[in-house]
Formats: C-alpha cells, structure tokens, sequence
C-alpha cells in the first residue's frame, strides 16, 4: 500500500534563492493580437489629460466674461478643434463600453455582508448610469431642459 | 526601495477610479454638445450664449459639474499614462514619471478649483 506523501518531500537541502524566469515581453506587444486593445485603452490616458486642460480653458473663459467665451466658441469650431474632440468623443466611449465590460467581473464576492448583483444586472445599470448622466448633461448642455 | 508614492496610493485610485467611471459618464455629454454638436451649429445657437452658460455654470451644482468635468478626466489620464510608460518603458523611471504626471493632474484640479470659484455669481 503507497504511503501518503511527505509534506516537505520537494523541499531542497539548503535554502536557496527562487528562480524565476527572465521576464520577457510577449512578441505581440504593443499593438497586435490582444495587446492592441490593451495598449489603445492606456492610451486614452493621454487623450484624457488633454481633454481635461482643455475643458480647463473653457471654464476659464466662462469665469473671465463674454468675449473670452465667444472666443473660445470660436476657437472650439476649428477644424484641429472639432478634429480632436471627435477623436476624443471616441476614446471616451471606448474607455467606457471597456470599463464597463471588466466592471462587473472585477467585483468581489461580497462587499462585508453585502452580494454585489449579478453580473448582467450590474452591466445594465452602469449602462443606465451612463445613458442617464451623459444625456442628462447632454440635454441641458443642448438647451433641451433648463 | 519602497515607491514615494506608496502611502498616496489608496488616493491615487479613488481619483483614478472617480476619473474612469463619473469622468466618463460626464465627459460624454460634454464632449458631444460643446466639443462637437454646438461648434457644427447642430443645437440651438442660444443654448450655448453667454447668458445661459454663466447661469448654468454659477450655480453651485453647475460649479461641482464644471470641476468634476475638468478634474476627474485628469486623475484618469494621469494614472493610465503612468501604466502605459512602465507597459512600453518599464518601471524604472517611475519614480519620477509617475509624481510627475500626478503633479500635472493635481495642478490641473486646482486650476479647476481656481476657475470654478472665479465664476461670478
């Protein structure tokens, strides 16, 4: 009859360091196979701290008077302008519909005595959220209600 | 050697996570009608006048959109340019670069802070 195995049976004789293998970067990265969602998505990192300064300028504008903001309308209707919030525009959904998708699957299985919904419930909601807060912005922005 | 920024981290996230998820919500309404629907003259030429925008916009609730609109896309920009510098470069250089992108955040949200109080009432 096989004996049962010895807990420390593979330990080494003497201490000795752990090897690891030499880290080695996959040959798709940066931009093939899956790494070029990966990548795009830091990306949006630098197209989100432009877009921050720039709603930094508008804001300035609105504080500093009537013609600093029809000059700022202005400038925001050039082609760079209307160019780079578009690009913007897409980046922003992008992160979002992403974001939204690992949501969701990077929850724990409770929060204290707490369950967090089911995944689809929790998919749907933060798709509510976001249709509510950016249309409701939207809205507004557009004159529609206020 | 234990990371500079290492007791800054759980505040770090929060914005980040702040920046990711309201920041996005809000950034798309933004960008949708200032950025591009208003500049193509697709909304009424009056909603985006003077008058109406300072009185959106002075109002306190107005004062926290504006603030979050301009402050949380930066904590976001910056924490995920600081992961896409380790990602393509490695983590040698953070140390630097990451307190670096952090102060250009930060400096913008106080420059945000600054713009939304200038506001007049």
């Amino acid at each position: 009859m096989a004996r049962a195995a010895h807990p420390h049976a593979m330990k080494p004789n003497a201490p000795e360091r752990t090897r690891t293998a030499p880290p080695v970067m996959p040959a798709e990265f940066p931009l093939a196979g899956r790494y070029r969602t990966y990548t795009i998505f830091g990306a949006t990192g630098l197209l989100y701290l432009l877009m921050g300064f720039v709603a930094l300028r508008v804001v300035w504008a609105l504080g500093s008077g009537e013609a600093a903001w029809l000059e700022i309308q202005r400038q925001l209707a050039s082609p760079g302008y209307l160019a780079f919030h578009a690009v913007c525009l897409a980046a922003v959904i992008f992160v979002g519909v992403r974001f939204f998708r690992l949501f969701p699957k990077a929850q724990p299985a409770k929060i204290g005595p707490v369950k967090p919904p089911p995944r689809p419930i929790l998919h749907a909601m933060l798709y509510a959220a976001w249709i509510a807060v950016a249309g409701g912005l939207a809205l507004v922005l557009a004159g529609g209600i206020f | 050697m234990r990371h500079p920024l290492l007791p800054f981290e759980p505040l770090i996230w929060l914005l980040f996570g702040a920046g990711i998820m309201v920041g996005t919500m809000l950034m798309t309404g933004w960008l949708l009608v200032v950025g591009v629907a208003a500049p193509l003259g697709m909304v009424p030429a009056d909603a985006l006048a003077f008058e109406r925008a300072h009185a959106l916009g002075s109002s306190l609730v107005g004062r926290l959109v504006l603030l979050a609109i301009v402050a949380l896309p930066l904590w976001k920009g910056a924490h995920h340019t600081r992961h896409l510098v380790i990602d393509t470069f490695g983590a040698d250089r953070d140390a630097i670069v990451a307190p670096l992108l952090y102060l250009v955040a930060a400096a913008g949200s106080l420059l945000a802070i600054v713009a939304v109080l200038r506001i007049p009432a």
